[in-house]
């Protein structure tokens, strides 16, 4: 199966992402492994301190823009929950959410790593 | 579409600075910027960038500071901002906007909005630039036309002085130099370049009355007598007159610098002079300079009543009073401006 069909089956809206870039497959694809780089750089984890988080917040929210561009809905949505419930002072349940996420992030970081190095 | 135009995108997120170049980069030229300090540097330095599409929340100088940068530059006027925005709160939102952005772009991108959007504004600034361009252009020529008008109307009445148009240029340029000196060294006399601009040509016509006093006066060879002097000193009145008839072909400020130059250019600081016997500084520092002007340039230029005093000899004249009281602080600039003339 390909990379493409790997990330529609986990929930990434394949063809909204494509459609933003003019349908241009390829370069959706290359901005795929630009954003697993991108998740590798910055990751946001869930053991974070309660009383200072103004960092996670900075990080959570260049994800959620990048994955939104790129149509990758679960992280998209996550990590605009993650910053919503920061910015409003509940780290507690930015933290759930987060731990939430986790295995379908790691589940669509695993897909583009492994067609990456393909 | 033309490509001269070049859109500038900063965003310290690449996937958002490359899905934002796709979009533009068929009809524009791309210059990217990951930091707003990056930003900076790049809209100073160039003159083709024709929008910015601006990310808000960037490590370092933020989106805000950006705009900040481009309001103390005036840059926000001629370029516009779109803010790139998650979903940043109301407040900093608003803050962009009072600095000037023109729109927000919501990640993420809807691709088809974006290119008309930016588009649109794009030629919408570039059609008013265009317009201020022009509007510039045609205030400069007016500017410079008022002041030929200004000139010849001050050169026709030298002529008939018997001068032959160097006076009035003259006092201009000694004017100039007093008035910057004067403002300079007290700041109860300060006046920014541009009020001192229109005070110097403003200057030039300080004798335009003299277009109504008679030949046999004005270019009598020997002494006045009483009665002519009081006809000769009616030109300060007459030549305020003469500016009230004629008050379209300056601009306001000029005009009243003019007016008051007209009618108290003979006026002294102890109140001896002419024609409202006005003292101190209810004379206008602008009229009392140019009175040092005028007495200097009468004493050291050749009249058909007399012949030209040395610049020594016309200095100590005027500090020894001969020609009446000047105020104290002028003459304390007076010898430094003589060494500029």
């Amino acid at each position: 199966m390909s990379m493409l069909e790997e990330l529609k089956e986990l929930g990434v809206d394949v063809d909204g992402g494509i459609k933003r870039l003019s349908g241009k497959e390829s370069l959706y694809e290359r901005m795929m492994f630009k954003f697993l780089d991108m998740m590798k750089k910055s990751v946001v984890s869930p053991d974070f301190d309660n009383d200072n988080y103004m960092e996670v917040i900075e990080a959570a929210h260049a994800l959620k823009g990048a994955a939104g561009n790129l149509s990758v809905t679960p992280i998209y949505e996550a990590y605009g929950k993650i910053v919503d419930l920061l910015r409003t002072q509940k780290p507690d349940e930015a933290r759930a959410v987060l731990t939430d996420v986790l295995p379908i992030q790691e589940k669509i970081l695993d897909c583009i790593a492994k067609h990456a190095n393909a | 579409m033309d490509k001269e135009k070049t859109i500038l995108i900063v965003d310290d997120v690449e996937i958002n600075r490359i899905i934002l170049a796709d979009i533009f980069e068929e009809n524009y030229n791309i210059v990217e910027a990951s930091s707003g300090s990056e930003a900076i540097q790049l809209i100073n330095g160039n003159p083709d960038i024709a929008a910015v599409l601006l990310d808000l929340l960037m490590p370092g100088v933020s989106g805000l500071g950006v705009l900040e940068d481009m309001n103390n530059t005036g840059k926000i006027k001629s370029i516009p901002v779109f803010l790139i925005t998650a979903a940043e709160s109301d407040a900093v939102l608003m803050e962009g906007y009072h600095l000037g952005a023109v729109d927000v772009i919501r990640k993420p991108f809807m691709t088809q909005f974006l290119q008309c959007r930016i588009s649109n504004v794009i030629e919408l600034y570039a059609h008013r630039n265009a317009l201020e361009d022009i509007v510039a252009r045609q205030v400069a020529q007016l500017k410079e036309i008022n002041q030929s008008m200004v000139e010849t109307l001050a050169t026709i009445i030298e002529f008939r002085d018997c001068e032959s148009g160097e006076h009035v240029k003259r006092i201009g340029k000694f004017t100039r130099i007093m008035m910057t000196e004067v403002s300079n060294a007290y700041p109860e006399y300060y006046l920014p370049k541009k009020e001192i601009d229109k005070i110097v040509t403003s200057s030039i016509l300080h004798d335009i009355g003299k277009i109504s006093i008679p030949d046999s006066i004005l270019n009598k060879p020997g002494r006045l007598t009483a009665e002519e002097f009081d006809i000769m000193k009616q030109h300060t009145v007459k030549g305020c007159e003469i500016l009230q008839n004629i008050p379209d072909i300056m601009d306001k400020g000029i005009y009243s610098y003019s007016y008051d130059i007209c009618r108290h250019h003979h006026e002294r600081w102890d109140g001896r002079g002419y024609p409202d016997g006005l003292s101190g500084d209810d004379i206008s520092i602008w009229a009392q300079v140019v009175a040092v002007a005028d007495v200097y340039d009468a004493l050291t230029s050749e009249r058909v009543y007399k012949a030209a005093y040395s610049r020594e000899k016309a200095v100590e004249m005027i500090y020894n009073g001969e020609c009446g009281t000047f105020n104290p602080k002028l003459l304390k600039v007076f010898r430094g401006a003589l060494e500029q003339l």
